[in-house]
């Protein structure tokens, strides 16, 4: 398992009381994963994806990261846990204005020490994956907005990650783009990558071989929608091989 | 850096602002680098005076070829030379009669002053002129003027007297448009009427070797008198009026150092707060806490930095301007300055700069290093 997080709540203290998002949630996510998590606005989504992607720590219960309780490690050993296992795309893109596609894809490569030639290789490799092989020198604001969710994918991808977390990932999308998006993630899951994304959206959350529906902070419940019947096994790390986002380390 | 226009707009504020901060560290010792400079280029190291009043404030020194004989006999002491201050109208027929300052000079081989044309003093009732008086006279050396001085503070007008000009000098405490002259003691004396004939306002000594030492062996020798070095004669001046430069230099720098890091501050803060989302993003993607806060360090000193060096050529031009309207003052000596660069100087600026930088980006790397990546991931989202 990649995670498994068990009894797990989160409870934001507030002037008014305290305001618990996610309550006694049990859950695993198994390498090669491809899961859904929709529900009604303000029901703990992105709480939980936030927990699941190691930037917020429940209130209490215990969320393991290859075995590994992601609460007691420090700051920085949880960057490095993120920087090397866990890409995150957003709802919008967060892209660095200034740099190009190219740079941006290479900034989380560079930060973890990754040589220049790698780099390079590994970027054009991502952006030709991503469809944008052309548009490298191209900054964000000469890209169209399903174009910038394509760069921030190759850059969630850039470091060989074992998941995927995406919060609302086609949210600024219109209809057509949002489902270039959701086929592009589909591929990256069908190459070995575990995939998470929370969304409204019923059509993206139905290509997910597995949906949890939240309310109030639970599980509501858990379904495998017709033909899309959870694997035999989950496909093993680097078995995917075929294309870039290779979770082979 | 997002926004190229704000950081430009940061750039030259600190410009700006770093080159009034140099200008503020050379005024704050200029004049007494400057007046040292002065001192020193007479040649002589040590001034004798009667009280410790200055020069021409107090009174004067009796019998002053014997004290100076006496003083540059002392084994420690190279030269010693009496001055007598007074002023002189000069008159030169045909021409409009110049208010001069007029100074008697005793024996010495060493003087105070650089001949440019013609001769030395040599015999009596010879005079050295500067070159505004050799204008105003038109004048050259060898040409002969009426003198009438003016001695011991008394206005009471004194007998013409006739002197040959002997040649033009340049004497280190000239201003831009007074007119200096300068004669031995006796031709002063007789142009003073017969008056305290053996009188100076100052007996000027250079020392073979260490001045502190000769001041040392001059006061031994003359305990009534007062001997002050170079250096102690620009330590009473600091402690007199140029302190006042230096205080407004202190106050003007803390003022500017001030607003050079309210600038920073505001700009790095609200640049930082424009990329809240970026920034957690990037912390949500891998990058450490320690390498998100030190960008905004990094983007600091950029600014700094840069600003800083365009500081430096806008910083001295501004001080040449200065100090060319602060010499328009009368009675400024042509070679005295108010803006004096020196090594120093340079070094403070550099170090109060990087400070700058370094405390100004606290408050953003403060807001950096405490953001809360969850919640400001959903901020961004609902906003
Ligand atoms: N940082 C926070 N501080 C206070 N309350 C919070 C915080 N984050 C989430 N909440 C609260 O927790 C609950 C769940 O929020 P969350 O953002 O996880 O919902 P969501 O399912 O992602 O909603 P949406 O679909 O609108 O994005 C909400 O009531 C929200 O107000
Ligand atoms: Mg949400």
């Amino acid at each position: 398992m990649i995670i498994e997080a068990t009894n797990v709540s989160r409870v934001f203290s507030m002037p008014a009381g305290p305001v618990t998002a996610v309550r006694d949630i049990t859950l695993s996510i198994a390498p090669g994963e491809h899961l859904a998590i929709k529900g009604p606005s303000g029901c703990g989504k992105s709480t939980l994806l936030h927990m699941l992607g190691c930037v917020d720590t429940p209130s209490s219960g215990t969320l393991l990261f290859d075995g590994r309780d992601v609460s007691t490690l420090r700051d920085r050993a949880r960057s490095l846990l993120r920087l090397n296992q866990i890409g995150f795309v957003f709802q919008r893109f967060f892209l660095l204005p200034m740099l190009t596609a190219a740079e941006n894809i290479e900034l989380p490569q560079s930060e973890a020490g990754v040589n220049k030639d790698v780099r390079h290789a590994r970027t054009r490799e991502l952006l030709d994956y991503v469809g944008l092989g052309a548009r490298a020198d191209h900054r964000p604001s000469q890209l169209s907005g399903g174009e910038m969710q394509r760069v921030a994918i190759a850059r969630a991808l850039a470091n060989r990650p074992r998941l995927l977390l995406a919060d609302e990932p086609t949210g600024e999308l219109d209809q057509t783009t949002g489902e270039q998006i959701a086929s592009l993630l589909d591929r990256v899951n069908a190459d070995g990558t575990a995939l998470v994304i929370v969304t409204h959206d019923p059509g993206l959350a139905d290509r997910c071989r597995r949906i949890l529906t939240m309310k109030d902070g639970r599980i509501e419940s858990e379904t495998h929608p017709v033909g899309r019947a959870l694997p035999a096994s989950p496909k093993p790390s680097g078995e995917g091989g075929s294309g870039p986002p290779g979770a082979s380390r | 850096m997002r926004q190229p226009a704000r950081a430009t707009l940061g750039i030259l504020g600190v410009a700006a602002v770093g080159a009034l901060l140099f200008d503020m560290l050379l005024l704050s010792q200029g004049l007494v680098i400057s007046m040292r400079n002065l001192l020193e280029q007479s040649g002589f190291d040590i001034r004798v005076t009667a009280t410790d009043s200055l020069p021409q404030g107090g009174p004067m020194i009796d019998n002053a070829s014997s004290a100076a004989r006496a003083i540059a006999a002392l084994p420690s002491v190279s030269a010693a030379l009496t001055i007598r201050f007074a002023s002189a109208r000069i008159e030169r027929a045909g021409k409009t009669p110049v208010r001069s300052s007029l100074q008697g000079v005793g024996l010495s081989d060493t003087r105070p002053w650089t001949i440019l044309r013609g001769n030395d003093l040599q015999r009596g009732r010879e005079l050295l002129i500067n070159e505004n008086a050799a204008r105003m006279l038109d004048v050259t050396p060898g040409a002969s003027v009426t003198v009438r001085a003016s001695c011991s503070g008394d206005s009471e007008a004194l007998p013409p007297v006739e002197f040959r000009v002997a040649g033009v000098a340049a004497f280190p405490f000239d201003t831009p448009d007074a007119a200096t002259a300068a004669t031995s003691a006796a031709s002063l004396g007789e142009a003073c009427g017969g008056q305290e004939p053996d009188a100076a306002d100052v007996i000027m000594v250079a020392a073979k070797d260490d001045p502190v030492i000769a001041a040392g062996d001059i006061s031994q020798l003359r305990p009534d008198l007062r001997a002050f070095t170079n250096d102690e004669s620009v330590g009473r001046l600091e402690q007199g009026g140029f302190t006042y430069f230096r205080q407004i230099s202190t106050v003007l720098t803390t003022v500017t150092v001030s607003f050079a890091l309210l600038l920073i501050t505001v700009l790095l803060t609200v640049s930082v707060n424009q990329r809240l989302g970026e920034i957690a993003a990037l912390r949500a993607l891998g990058f450490t806490r320690m390498r998100v806060v030190s960008d905004v360090l990094a983007e600091s000193i950029l600014i700094v930095g840069i600003g800083g060096a365009l500081s430096l050529p806008l910083g001295v031009a501004l001080a040449a301007g200065l100090d060319r309207i602060l010499k328009r003052m009368p009675q400024i000596p042509e070679n005295l300055h108010f803006f004096v660069f020196e090594p120093q100087a340079l070094g403070v600026h550099i170090t109060l700069l990087a400070l700058t930088a370094f405390v100004a980006a606290l408050y953003p790397m403060r807001i950096v290093a405490r953001l809360p990546i969850a919640a400001t991931l959903r901020d961004e989202v609902i906003s």
